[in-house]
C-alpha cells in the first residue's frame, strides 16, 4: 500500500489534533490539551480502486514557546496548514509557518481554516483573503468538533497525491 | 562499576543502543532495561540486534539526521526532540532520542521522558491558555474600538448614529460604554449592566456602571488626574471589590474620541472581566514557585521568601533537612517510591510545623524550613525533634514493605549566625553536611568553630582577590633531576603567596579556597604567564629546563585555557616543549572528553603532559591507554616507605613497568633518602624529585643552582 506522510502545521490551539482525531477516530473533545513535540497517526484511506496510508505527523502548534522545525518536513508528501477562524492572528501565523516550510519543501499545501462551527471573526479583506487562497493547492473551511470537510479534505488530498 | 552504571541508567529511564548498522538503522540493545521499552519494541531483546522500522516512524526519520552524527570522526550529539508512541495497550509512551558519537561508538540513547513531558505539558498547556484568552479579549477590543470611533466621528446626525452606536454595542460580549465628555450622559450595553451587577440589599441604588469605573481608577490608578485633563487614553487592570461577595478582576481600555479641535466629544470605555485569566496567571506564577512533585514551595519562591524574611529583619531559624542514603532507597525501591516518600515526607513535615512557618523542597531529597517565632537554639531543637518524631514512623511502599528513614538537620540563625541568605544557606547546608556524616537523624546548629572555619574561608577569599590584584605571588621552582645523566632537566612550578602580614602562606591553604569561589581561573593563568616568562628567561641564560605547571580541576574545565596557554606562549616567544602541564588522576577520570582535548592540543603544540600523584586516586589504566600522556608522577606516599613496605616497593615496580610498557616516563616525587633513590634507580624510574637535592626554591636561587651544576 502506498504510505504518504502529511505534517499538520499551525499556531498553538488552532484545532490540529482535534481534526487529526475526528479524522482517525471520528471523535471530538472539549477539552484541549495542548500538544508537546510530535505525534503520528496512521490512517487509510479507500478510493475507488486505490488505498492509501496517510501517516498524520500531529505537531506541536507553533508560538513563543516552540518554534517551527523545518526538519520535521523531511519526506512529507503534503503538508497542512491549519488556522482558527476565532482567531485573526493564527491566519498570519500560519502564513509565516507556510513560508518557512516553502523553503525546505515543494510539497502540495492545504490550507484549513478550522472551527468553522463558531462565529468567525476574521476581519480581513476580501482581497488579502484571495492572496492567501493563491498560496495553496488546496482549501477548506473545517470543524474537528462537527466533523464537517474533515474527512473531505483528507479525501481530496489523497486524490490529489495519488494523481501526482 | 558497569551493575551502578545500569541502575543509573534504569533509574533515568534510558536504553543504551549501539548502532551496527548505519545504513539498515541496525542496533544492539547494550544496556538499560525497562517495560515501556519491551511495550515500544516486543521483539527485541537485551544484547541481541533488531532494526528500527516503520512501526517507530519519528524514530526511523531521527536515524536520517543520526547518521551525520555517527558518521562523525569526532565526538558528537544530536536529540531528537520529544515524540509519543502508542503501546499497544493504547498506553502513550513520551520518547526522546538522542544520537552519540563517542570515541568511535555510535550509540542511540531511547529515553522515556515521562517526567519531562508532563512537566511541559503542564506549563504550556496554561501559558497557551492565558495566551489564548488575551489574544481573544484583544482582538474583539480591538475590533469594536475601531468600529466605534469610525461612527462617532461620522458628520453629526444624532438618531442616526444613536441607532447604529446602539446596535454595535449591544451585540458586544464585553461591557462597553460610551459617555458624553463630562460622563454625564452614557450608553452601555447589557454586558456592561451584568459585569456590574450589584446586591442591592446593601445598597439602596447600584451605582452606574461608569460611576464604579472612575471610582476604581480614581482609587487605582495615580494618574488618573493626568488622564483626564490631558484626554489621554489608558488601558489596564482594576481590582473592583464589592462586599460582601464581589472580586473581580477587570481589564479596562479607555479611548476618548476627540473632534478636530482636539477637544474629547466622547469617552469609549470598555470592561472585560480577566478574574478567569487572572487565575490562570495566578496558577501559572505559582507552577514557577512550586515543586511539581510535592507541590511544596520549590527553591526559587524559598529564596524569595528568605530574602522577605531578611528584609522584615525578625529573628528566625533556617532549618536545612537532608534525608540520608535516600539515593541508595531510590535503587533499592525504585524511583517511583522515591517520589512517593518525598510526597510523604513534605506532608508529614508539614504537620509539624506552625502555621507562621514556611517549608520548601529545595533539592532533590533536600527540604528548607522557615521557622518563626522560635525564642532560642533550646526550642528550636524541640521543634527540630518534633519533625523528627513524625518521620519516625515508618513510611509503606505500594507493596505495603515498611522501611524507615533518617534526616540530617542543619539550623543556624538569623540574625545571630548570619545575615545574608547566601550565608544563612551556605552555613545551614554545612551544618546539615557536618551532621549527614553520622548516618543517622541528626540535628547540627551552626557553631562557632563551623562559624570561624566559614569565616576564615571567607576571608582568605577576599584576600585572595586582593593578591591577584597587588600581585602577591611567587613562583618557586623544585628541581627533577634525570637519573641517567644526574642532572636537572626540569622543574615543577609551585605556588607561594607572600602574604603582606602572615608572610608565605602555603598553597595547601589557599588553592582548595580559590578553587571553591573560582579564584583558581586568574590565579592559574597567573602561574601559566609566569611559567612561561620563567621558562623563556631561563632559556636565554642557556638553560634549556622544563617547567611543568599544575593544573586544577576547574581550569582543565575552562574553556578558554588553551587558548590562554597560546596567547602566553607567542607573548613570550617561549618554546612549548618548555612547558608540561601537571594533571591529577581524578581530573582525567572526571571529565575525561575535555581533559582529552586539552592535553592533545597542548601536544600538538609541542607541550608533555604528566599525572599528578599518581596512585593516589581512582588508577584507572584504561584512561593511561587513551589519555596523550607523557610522564606518571608516583606520590610521595608509595616512595615514602619504599625502603621497608614490601607492598609500596611491588606498587612502585608495578607502576614504573606498566608505564614504560605504555612508553611513559616516571618521575618518583618525594624522594628524601639515599636508600630511596637506590631502589628507584634499581628499578629504571626516569627521574626524581625531593629533598634529597632541593627543596622548592626561589627562581634566582634554582638560576644558581643549574650554575653550579654546569660548573661540576
Amino acid at each position: 500500500m502506498i504510505q504518504k506522510k502529511i505534517c499538520l502545521l499551525g499556531a498553538s490551539s488552532v484545532g490540529k489534533t482535534s481534526l487529526v482525531k475526528q479524522f482517525v477516530e471520528g471523535i471530538f473533545s472539549e477539552k484541549y490539551l495542548t500538544t508537546i513535540g510530535v505525534k503520528i497517526d496512521k490512517k487509510v484511506v479507500t478510493l475507488a480502486e486505490q488505498q492509501i496510508q496517510f501517516m498524520l505527523w500531529d505537531m506541536e502548534g507553533n508560538d513563543s514557546y516552540n518554534v517551527f522545525q523545518e526538519r520535521y518536513l523531511r519526506g512529507a508528501a503534503a503538508y497542512i496548514i491549519v488556522v482558527d477562524q476565532t482567531r485573526a492572528s493564527s491566519i498570519r501565523e500560519g502564513i509565516d509557518i507556510h513560508t518557512l516550510a516553502r523553503q525546505v519543501t515543494d510539497c502540495p499545501a492545504i490550507l484549513t481554516v478550522n472551527k468553522n462551527d463558531l462565529p468567525a471573526t476574521w476581519h480581513i479583506e476580501d482581497r488579502e483573503n484571495e492572496g492567501y487562497q493563491s498560496l495553496f493547492d488546496l482549501q477548506f473551511s473545517t470543524s474537528a468538533k462537527t466533523g464537517a470537510n474533515v474527512e473531505e479534505m483528507f479525501v481530496a488530498l489523497a486524490k490529489l497525491l495519488l494523481k501526482g | 562499576m558497569a551493575s551502578l552504571l545500569n541502575k543509573v541508567i534504569n533509574a533515568l529511564e534510558q536504553i543504551v543502543l549501539e548502532v551496527t548498522d548505519i545504513n539498515s538503522g541496525t542496533v544492539r540493545w547494550v544496556e538499560g532495561e525497562g517495560e515501556w521499552f519491551n511495550d515500544l519494541y516486543p521483539d527485541s531483546i537485551p544484547n541481541e540486534t533488531f532494526v528500527i522500522d516503520e512501526e517507530t516512524p519519528f524514530l526511523l526519520d531521527f536515524l536520517i539526521d543520526a547518521k551525520l552524527v555517527w558518521q562523525e570522526t569526532e565526538n558528537a550529539k544530536l536529540r531528537s526532540g520529544l515524540w509519543t508512541e502508542l503501546t499497544p495497550d493504547k498506553q502513550e509512551l513520551h520518547l526522546e532520542a538522542i544520537a552519540i558519537k563517542q570515541d568511535q561508538h555510535s550509540l542511540l540513547i531511547i529515553s522515556n521522558q515521562k517526567e519531562n513531558f508532563k512537566l511541559q505539558q503542564k506549563t504550556k498547556q496554561l501559558a497557551r491558555e492565558v495566551l489564548l484568552s488575551y489574544d481573544r479579549l484583544f482582538l474583539k477590543s480591538e475590533y469594536l474600538h475601531t468600529r466605534l470611533v469610525s461612527i462617532l466621528k461620522q458628520p453629526p446626525e444624532p438618531s442616526n448614529i444613536n441607532k447604529t452606536l446602539v446596535k454595535v454595542i449591544e451585540s458586544a460580549e464585553f461591557a462597553v460604554l460610551v459617555t458624553s465628555s463630562d460622563f454625564s450622559n452614557n450608553i452601555e450595553n447589557p454586558a456592561a449592566l451584568k459585569l456590574f451587577e450589584q446586591e442591592t440589599t446593601y445598597s439602596a441604588q447600584p451605582s452606574k456602571p461608569i460611576d464604579i469605573i472612575l471610582r476604581l481608577m480614581q482609587n487605582q490608578l495615580p494618574e488618573y488626574e493626568r488622564i483626564l485633563s490631558t484626554n489621554s487614553s489608558w488601558d489596564g487592570e482594576l481590582c473592583w471589590i464589592s462586599p460582601p461577595s464581589t472580586l473581580k478582576w477587570l481589564k479596562i481600555a479607555f479611548y476618548p474620541v476627540k473632534n478636530k479641535l482636539n477637544e474629547v466629544e466622547n469617552w469609549i470605555i470598555f470592561a472585560n472581566d480577566i478574574s478567569s485569566i487572572k487565575h490562570l496567571v495566578q496558577r501559572n506564577e505559582q507552577l514557577a514557585l512550586q515543586d511539581m512533585l510535592t507541590e511544596l514551595p520549590n527553591r526559587f519562591s524559598f529564596w524569595q521568601t528568605l530574602d522577605k524574611h531578611i528584609v522584615a529583619d525578625q529573628s528566625f531559624y533556617l532549618l536545612y533537612l537532608d534525608i540520608n542514603e535516600f539515593r541508595r532507597h531510590n535503587e533499592f525501591y525504585g524511583h517511583d517510591e522515591g517520589d512517593k516518600l518525598l510526597i510523604e515526607l513534605s506532608k508529614r513535615i508539614s504537620t509539624a510545623l506552625k502555621t507562621s512557618d514556611f517549608l520548601a523542597r529545595v533539592g532533590g531529597d533536600e527540604f528548607a524550613i522557615i521557622l518563626n517565632k522560635v525564642n532560642n537554639q533550646a526550642d528550636c531543637r524541640k521543634e527540630i525533634e518534633h519533625i523528627i518524631e513524625c518521620i519516625n514512623k515508618p513510611f509503606h511502599t505500594n507493596k505495603s514493605e515498611s522501611f524507615n528513614i533518617s534526616l540530617s538537620v542543619g539550623a543556624a540563625n538569623y540574625p545571630n549566625d548570619a545575615q545574608s541568605v547566601e550565608d544563612l544557606m551556605k552555613f545551614v547546608d554545612l551544618s546539615a553536611y557536618n551532621g549527614k556524616k553520622k548516618k543517622r537523624n541528626s540535628i547540627q546548629f551552626y557553631s562557632q568553630s563551623m562559624k570561624d572555619a566559614s569565616r576564615y574561608a571567607i576571608k582568605v577569599e577576599q584576600e585572595l582577590r586582593l593578591a591577584i590584584k597587588n600581585n602577591e605571588f611567587e613562583l618557586y621552582l623544585q628541581p627533577i633531576l634525570d637519573i641517567k645523566t644526574n642532572c636537572i632537566n626540569k622543574a615543577e612550578a609551585l605556588i607561594r603567596w607572600n602574604h603582606p602580614i602572615r608572610g608565605i602562606v602555603s598553597p595547601d591553604d589557599f588553592i582548595p579556597i580559590a578553587e571553591k569561589s573560582g579564584l583558581i581561573i586568574s590565579l592559574g593563568q597567573w602561574v601559566i604567564s609566569r611559567t612561561c616568562q620563567i621558562a623563556k628567561q631561563l632559556s636565554e641564560l642557556g638553560f634549556e629546563i622544563k617547567i611543568s605547571m599544575n593544573l586544577s580541576p576547574t581550569q582543565v574545565a575552562d574553556v578558554n585555557l588553551f587558548a590562554f596557554l597560546s596567547t602566553c606562549i607567542n607573548d613570550n616567544q617561549v618554546n612549548p616543549y618548555l612547558l608540561e602541564l601537571e594533571v591529577t588522576e581524578g581530573v582525567l577520570v572526571d571529565d575525561y572528553s575535555v581533559a582529552e582535548k586539552l592535553l592533545s592540543n597542548a601536544r600538538t603544540i609541542g607541550m608533555s603532559v604528566s599525572v599528578d600523584d599518581f596512585g593516589t586516586g581512582y588508577s584507572s589504566l584504561s584512561y593511561l591507554k587513551k589519555l596523550p600522556l607523557d610522564f606518571l608522577k608516583i606520590d610521595r606516599s608509595f616512595i615514602k616507605e619504599i625502603v621497608t613496605d614490601d607492598n609500596d616497593k611491588a606498587i612502585v615496580r608495578a607502576v614504573i613497568g606498566m608505564a614504560h610498557t605504555l612508553n611513559l616516563c616516571v618521575t618518583a616525587e618525594g624522594v628524601e633518602t639515599d636508600e630511596q633513590l637506590t631502589f628507584l634507580i634499581d628499578n629504571s624510574c626516569n627521574s626524581v624529585q625531593g629533598y634529597i637535592f632541593s627543596r622548592p626554591i626561589k627562581v634566582d636561587n634554582f638560576i644558581k643552582l643549574l650554575k653550579e651544576q654546569n660548573q661540576t
